[in-house]
Formats: structure tokens, C-alpha cells, sequence
């Protein structure tokens, strides 16, 4: 656990930091979010003593830090920043070694270390070689990651980690972080200028402006209840799309209004269940209700219709969030989408009218 | 020459983390290549000259010392203040001492640039050890001032020739040493 208690830090006449109080809890991604100059690199660089706060006191885990000697604070914490900063002299093995070897370790250990690193940041061992000129921005950054981790460290300190790297390894990045965190549970305080990182792999956000904290809460509360203009802007016009990001498919099943077959079902009977309704889509299941394919009519001119078969449908996990679903739905034009579990079992169907309700009740919710 | 290289590149250490002394040595450096050179070898030898060293060898090493540190105090300098300041960040965050960022980090990183400043360093040298033949310390300038002497062209030649030979031959031998000492991370460039 991290507490800062009226911690001030001023440049010259500029006030960066004003009298913040704030704790970030064990095992938890913290994510310190606002405009530029609002105070945030610099109650983090306030952490691990890079800057020296004012006034104030910060604890960690009781203990003010004032009572560590920096250098040994800072081997005792992961620091990634924006830019990386690999060593070009260095080899990826000898980068990710660097505190271990400030720390004197062993060479086994530390070769045992370096490969446990490399596994869980998804990258080869035949990087071991290679030097950070030879990488790619994304791999960099997870070299940093690693590097960060190396000693084990209970606290990572993340300054915009995924800032400098193209949107869609940015995703990746973000992915892989909230998987490593599920498995090393570190006290991670995180800072980005980017709302959606925030909402997406932060347990907490602090919202900062002008050196002050305006808002410390779940993703969720600060969606549902922004409570305030500048929370508002940040989170942009989109907020009930993105609110849509946090409601997990599984909680928007409909057990009824569609159709099931077997797969030895005759003609006959697809074309009666057809007819019948007024559904146009029927899935195909086998005997252990895994979902194999479906029917779908196309209708022809006049009356009734051609029945199509299709092996390969769209469907969605249960694990996914609405926002996913309702971009399958446009992708497909679907307007039911049928839910499977982890191994493809048919769950029941998410309806696009379900979504629109939910997207109207939050926004009724903001606006009462 | 070693003296020169020692020396220099030692003051450029020093005064890497000091910028208010760096301009003062800088400042220093820099006047003294403004000296012609050859008055300052007929400073050297008056200098010297109460201590019954006013001829010979030493006025000679002293001059050519002075007159190389220049290229090598400000390459040093600026390439241990040039480093990726991204990757001093990375390692002061990572705990570094302020010792190990110097050694391990800026030193290495900083080598072909201080190379750069000693291979200059190295060709002026040469060039202006010709004069140290005035004051009676001998060398390839005994081809090209006694030429010059007795209107001898082929003398005066072959003395400019072998001077410029040997400016090459060396600026080639630390080229080789800057390849070598350069680390690998960093000729992948």
C-alpha cells in the first residue's frame, strides 16, 4: 500500500502537486489520469524519490520513504517510462539483468529469472541476443516491463508506458498487462493521458486537474456518475458507448425467442419452424448443445423463403463485453447474436433492442 | 600523445557533471589552440627554461599536449552530456548510483564520439610536432625546415609526405581501437 498525505510540490512559482492525499491499495492497478501539466508524472516521480516532494508525507507500506536511501528505494521498485530508456550498449538478456545484477545475484538465478521474464511478457528466448535497436516499439516495451520486474518488485511505477506505440500494439500491450497482473498482482500506479487505458486496465482511477485529485473511484462509478464537467469532457461524448466496454455479455443472456435444431434434423422440419415465426435465424446444435452452425431464410419475392445453411456463424463468448457484441452485430448485421461459453456451448442470444435499453438506462442514469 | 589522451579525456570526466566549470576549462582549452603553434612551442621553451628544460624534448611534449586537449575535453564532454537523457531517466528510476550511471551508461555509450575528438586531436598533433624540430627535439620537421633552408624541394616533400603518412597511419590505428571499444548495441546503428 502506497499513502501520500498532503503532499505538495512546487516548481519555482508553479504549484504541481497541491495538497494531495491519496492511497493506492495493495494487489491493485492504480491509474492517474488528466491533462498535461495537472500534477500526474509528478506525484508518481514522488514515489520512488526521481522528485523530492515539498511537504507532505508518503508512506509505503507504513513506512515514509524519506526513511530509504533513493537508490535502494528505487531497486526495490519497477519503473517503466514512455520512452522505454533500454540500454543500446546492452543486450535484451543484460537489460532485463540490470537490477538483479545491481543486486548481486547469482548467474543461474539470474538466467532462470531473465527466461521466466522473456515467458511472461510473450516474447522468444532467441531475443536474448538481440539489441533494443533490433526491436520493434512494442517489443521494447515489453522488454521494459520485464526489466522492471526483474528484481520482483512489489510496486511498478508506470510513467504513459504505451504512449509512444501505435494504437493497435497498444491494445495488445494493455491485454498483456492486465493478463500479467492476474498472475503477479503488484501494486501498479499507472499514469496515462489517455481516458480509455484508464477505464480499461485501471481498478481505480484518480482523476487529477490543476495538481488537485477531483475524483478517485471504479471505472464504473466514474462511467456511471462522472459527477462534474471536467470528468465529463475527459470521458468524452461516447460515454455510454464506452460504459457498454464494462458490461460483460454473460449478464444480457435471452434464454428464449429463437430456435434450435440437431444437425440430423430432416427439411421439413427447418422449414416449419420457419414459417411458423417470424424468427429468420435458427442454430444448429449438437448432442452436447455446442453450437455447429445455422439456418438463416432469405426471403424471395412474394411469399416464404429460401433456407440457407452456414458451418461457420458468428457467435460471441460470454466472457466478451457488450461493446464487443454490438460491434459484431454491425459487423454482421445480426441482429440477434448467439452467446456460446468457453467451449463453443450455445448460452442463449444478446438482442440489439437489449442493448439500447441498457445504453438508454445509463444515460437516463447521468442525467437524473 | 597518450599524455594528451589521459589527460584530456580525464578533464572531460570531471567536468561532464559540472557545467559552470566545464566552460571555464572549455573556455581555457580553447584559447590556448588560439596561440599560433609555433609561438606556443617559444612560450614552452622560455617557460621551461629556469629549470634547465628549455630545449629538447619537453618544451616539445608540453606544447603538443596543450594544443590537443581541446578536441578531446569538449568531445568528451559533450558526448557524456549527450546521452539519451531517456536512458539516464530509465536508470536513475531503476536505482542507479550517480557513479554507475557515469561508468556503465554514459561512458560506453559515449566512446565514438570521444574517439572522434582524440583521432582529431591525433592529426593536429602530428602536424604541429614538425615545429619541435626548432627548439632541438629532432622529428620529421628536421626534413621540412632544413628543405626549406636550402631551397630543397624533394626534402621539403618527403618530410610534408611522411608527416601526412603518419597522421593517416594513426588516425586509421584509432579507428580500429574506437571500433573496437564501441559497443556492439551501438555499431548496429
Amino acid at each position: 500500500m502506497i499513502a501520500l498525505q498532503n503532499v505538495c510540490k512546487k516548481y519555482g512559482e508553479k504549484i504541481a502537486v497541491d495538497n494531495l492525499s491519496i492511497i493506492f491499495d495493495q494487489g491493485t492497478v492504480s491509474v492517474l489520469v488528466g491533462p498535461s501539466g495537472c500534477g500526474k508524472t509528478t506525484t508518481l516521480r514522488m514515489i520512488n524519490r526521481m522528485v523530492e516532494a515539498d511537504t507532505g508525507e508518503i508512506r509505503i507500506r507504513g513506512r515514509s520513504i524519506n526513511e530509504y536511501n533513493p537508490v535502494m528505494l528505487r531497486r526495490a521498485m519497477g519503473y517503466v517510462i514512455q520512452e522505454v530508456g533500454l540500454f543500446p550498449h546492452y543486450t535484451v538478456y543484460d537489460n532485463i539483468a540490470v537490477i538483479p545484477r545491481l543486486l548481486k545475484w547469482n548467474d543461474a538465478r539470474i538466467h532462470k529469472r531473465v527466461m521466466e521474464l522473456l515467458d511472461l511478457v510473450t516474447l522468444d528466448e532467441s531475443f536474448c541476443e538481440e539489441y533494443p535497436v533490433q526491436l520493434s516499439g512494442g517489443e521494447r516495451q515489453r522488454v521494459g516491463l520485464a526489466r522492471a520486474l526483474a528484481a520482483d518488485p512489489d510496486i511498478l511505477l508506470m510513467d504513459e508506458p504505451f504512449g509512444a506505440i501505435d494504437p493497435i500494439n497498444r491494445i495488445t500491450l494493455q491485454d498483456t498487462l492486465i493478463d500479467i497482473q492476474e498472475r503477479i498482482q503488484k501494486t501498479i500506479v499507472l499514469v496515462t493521458h489517455d481516458i480509455n487505458e484508464a477505464l480499461k486496465v485501471g481498478d481505480r482511477i484518480a482523476i487529477m486537474n490543476e495538481g488537485t485529485l477531483v475524483r478517485y473511484d471504479t471505472p464504473e462509478n466514474i462511467l456511471f456518475e462522472p459527477g462534474g464537467k471536467l470528468v465529463e469532457m475527459l470521458l468524452g461524448h461516447d460515454r455510454n458507448l464506452k460504459a457498454l466496454s464494462l458490461r460483460k455479455t454473460s449478464n444480457f443472456i435471452e434464454k428464449s425467442g429463437f430456435s434450435t435444431v440437431s444437425p440430423e434434423d430432416s427439411n421439413e422440419t427447418i422449414q416449419r419452424i420457419f414459417e411458423g415465426k417470424e424468427e429468420r435465424v435458427v442454430f444448429i446444435i449438437d448432442s452436447e448443445e455446442k453450437m455447429v452452425g445455422r439456418y438463416h431464410c432469405v426471403v424471395e419475392s412474394g411469399e416464404g423463403c429460401s433456407v440457407m445453411k452456414s458451418d461457420d456463424p458468428v457467435y460471441i463468448e460470454k466472457s466478451a463485453n457488450l461493446s464487443e457484441a454490438l460491434s459484431k452485430m454491425l459487423e454482421s448485421g445480426e441482429k440477434v447474436l448467439p452467446v456460446v461459453s468457453s467451449k463453443k456451448r450455445l448460452l442463449g442470444v444478446v438482442t440489439l433492442s437489449s442493448l439500447f435499453d441498457e445504453m438508454s438506462r445509463e444515460s437516463d442514469r447521468s442525467n437524473t | 600523445m597518450p599524455i594528451a589522451i589521459v589527460i584530456g579525456v580525464s578533464i572531460g570526466f570531471l567536468i561532464s557533471s559540472r557545467p559552470h566549470l566545464s566552460r571555464i576549462v572549455i573556455g581555457l582549452s580553447s584559447l590556448i589552440m588560439t596561440i599560433p603553434s609555433l609561438a606556443l612551442f617559444g612560450i614552452m621553451v622560455v617557460l621551461l627554461a629556469p629549470v634547465k628544460l628549455g630545449l629538447g624534448i619537453t618544451p616539445a611534449v608540453f606544447a603538443i599536449v596543450l594544443y590537443s586537449l581541446l578536441p578531446i575535453v569538449r568531445n568528451t564532454y559533450t558526448a557524456l552530456n549527450e546521452v539519451d537523457p531517456n536512458v539516464i531517466e530509465a536508470a536513475r528510476g531503476m536505482g542507479f548510483t550517480r557513479a554507475q550511471i557515469l561508468y556503465k551508461i554514459k561512458a560506453p555509450l559515449s566512446v565514438p564520439v570521444i574517439m572522434a575528438g582524440i583521432r582529431n586531436a591525433i592529426v593536429l598533433g602530428v602536424g604541429i610536432a614538425t615545429f619541435a624540430f626548432l627548439i632541438a627535439a629532432g622529428g620529421l620537421g628536421y626534413f621540412i625546415f632544413s628543405g626549406v633552408s636550402r631551397a630543397n624541394l624533394f626534402m621539403v616533400f618527403s618530410g610534408a609526405i611522411l608527416v601526412s603518412l603518419m597522421g593517416m597511419g594513426l588516425n586509421y590505428l584509432f579507428l580500429r581501437i574506437e571500433m573496437w571499444l564501441t559497443p556492439q548495441g551501438l555499431q548496429r546503428n
